[in-house]
């Protein structure tokens, strides 16, 4: 009885661990926390410009791996004070988690009644 | 003026009556299509109308839906209440068809139509330029309003029954305009026969009275046998002359109906056409009882005249007729030429003959057929060709003396 309640701890906390520490909250907040567009408002102009879930992550990982003004959804007002993005660090996989995670938090689907 | 019709109405032959009733059944249909053709353009154009009225509707709704979409995405996610309206239902789709937010009752949808309507709904399809909350694809949808159908019907009912009076009395002035080049031919024949018959009967009596007054005693048989041709030879004009006299100048007179003695009257005539049948070796049978009927005499003569005529000139040389006279029917049966049955109701028609090479104007049957159908009475030809006619005629009840 007692193993099982430890093991049960142990889950808990190793999958809040797991959120917590999951690519989209440790690649992508810090930065973007400090940055006058939340990452809410640069969801909703992704999806105003690319409208389906799979138009929206493609175009997205394709732009987080090759920054370019041209392909870049901001205002061109924040280009001029931020310029664009480096190019992104993170393997496929990190990239794909990333994105789904960012998808999944901001879905429009799920909020609206 | 109702003689007037009712005589202008016989004047019409049964072909010519059928080539009327083909030319108005003809009309008839040809007025149907017309109509019905206009009915549905009628209907297509008010339909068109209506849709092209409802799509308008339509797209002032998704317009209006835009804005409001517009509101909601930059309000996103402080605001996240789909925005609805009492006047119409909506949904929105992203560009992968997959559904964001739907109020429609029917969630079946059809991306390969802008505007359609089904199972009682309208549905449009808008595009949208900017992907607000990520839709690709609006769609507005109301119900269907029904009102306008029933009054286009309606429309199409009332305005199709007027037209069709219209053409219908159209109808009746081409048919006057058609029929009267006809009745004017038969009127003119009618009026020839009339102008003619007046210059008959004062020969023809004079004739017939010389012949009644000769001395036969003190003739040779040579010249008796001269005196009888004479005789039969006048008798023949004079029957034509009572056939067309009655066909041109009484038969629109009153009747003067009283009871007549058939027995004798038939007696009468047979005697009256005896010398006529004797020249042709024909012999009368007679099976007569004795019976009355309630007719004017006149029209009863002429009727049982034409009957023995017509026995006596479609007969062959030494045949012979059979006269059954019976309480409430006659029977008049000749051993003749007889008649083909496709032919047979044709005979009572006026200016019908069946064999040129006997004499007449093809009036008798006619004039037979008019008296019959003023009294109601009720006539029926059974002929064998070859073999010969036997015409009945059965009185109506209450014509006939019952004692």
């Amino acid at each position: 009885m007692k193993n099982k309640i430890l093991l049960l701890i142990f889950l808990t906390l190793s999958l809040g661990a797991k959120d917590n520490n999951s690519v989209y909250n440790t690649n992508c907040i810090p930065c973007h926390e400090h940055l006058p567009y939340s990452l809410q408002k640069i969801y909703m102009l992704y999806l105003k410009t690319f409208s389906g879930e799979q138009t929206f992550k493609a175009s997205l990982k394709a732009f987080l791996k090759e920054p370019l003004e041209e392909t870049s959804v901001m205002p061109d007002e924040w280009i001029e004070n931020f310029s664009v993005k480096e190019r992104t660090t993170l393997s496929d996989k990190e990239l794909d988690e990333a994105i789904n995670s960012y998808w999944e938090l901001y879905d429009v689907r799920n909020k609206l009644h | 003026m109702s003689v007037s019709k009712s005589r202008d109405t016989n004047l019409l032959r049964s072909s010519e009556k059928s080539s009327l009733r083909r030319f108005l059944i003809l009309y008839f249909i040809l007025v149907v299509i017309i109509l019905s053709l206009w009915g549905i353009f009628y209907f297509q154009s008010k339909e068109k109308l209506m849709r092209s009225t409802q799509q308008t509707i339509l797209s002032n709704y998704a317009h209006e839906q835009i804005q409001k979409l517009r509101e909601l995405h930059q309000e996103f996610p402080k605001n996240s209440t789909y925005p609805r309206s009492q006047d119409f239902r909506s949904a929105i789709y992203d560009i992968e068809r997959l559904k964001i937010f739907s109020t429609l009752d029917d969630k079946d949808i059809d991306f390969t139509k802008r505007f359609y309507r089904k199972n009682g709904i309208i549905r449009l399809m808008t595009y949208l330029d900017d992907y607000y909350l990520g839709a690709k694809y609006l769609f507005i949808e109301i119900d269907e309003d029904t009102n306008w159908y029933k009054s286009v019907i309606i429309d199409i009912l009332t305005l199709g029954t007027i037209f069709l009076i219209i053409f219908a009395i159209f109808g009746l002035f081409f048919v006057k305009i058609f029929l009267d080049p006809m009745k004017n031919s038969i009127r003119l024949l009618d009026d020839f026969i009339k102008d003619t018959t007046h210059e008959l009967n004062t020969p023809i009596s004079a004739i017939l009275a010389n012949v009644e007054m000769m001395n036969l005693d003190i003739m040779s048989d040579r010249n008796k046998k001269k005196i009888a041709r004479i005789n039969v030879a006048a008798k023949t004009v004079s029957h034509l002359y009572h056939d067309l006299t009655y066909l041109t100048l009484n038969h629109n007179r009153e009747s003067k109906n009283e009871w007549v003695d058939l027995k004798t009257l038939f007696e009468d005539r047979v005697e009256y056409f005896a010398i006529l049948a004797s020249s042709k070796k024909v012999t009368f049978e007679l099976d007569l009882n004795y019976s009355t009927i309630f007719i004017d005499s006149v029209k009863i003569t002429r009727v049982i005249d034409n009957l023995i005529s017509n026995a006596i000139k479609y007969n062959k040389r030494n045949g012979a007729i059979e006269i059954t006279l019976r309480k409430d029917y006659f029977i008049v049966k000749d051993s003749g030429i007889g008649i083909e049955s496709e032919k047979v109701n044709e005979i009572f028609e006026r200016y019908t003959r069946f064999n040129t090479s006997e004499g007449g104007f093809g009036i008798g049957l006619n004039i037979v057929k008019s008296i019959i159908d003023e009294y109601s009475l009720k006539i029926s030809v059974s002929s064998v060709l070859r073999e010969g006619t036997a015409i009945r005629v059965d009185f109506l009840k209450g014509t006939v003396d019952e004692k």
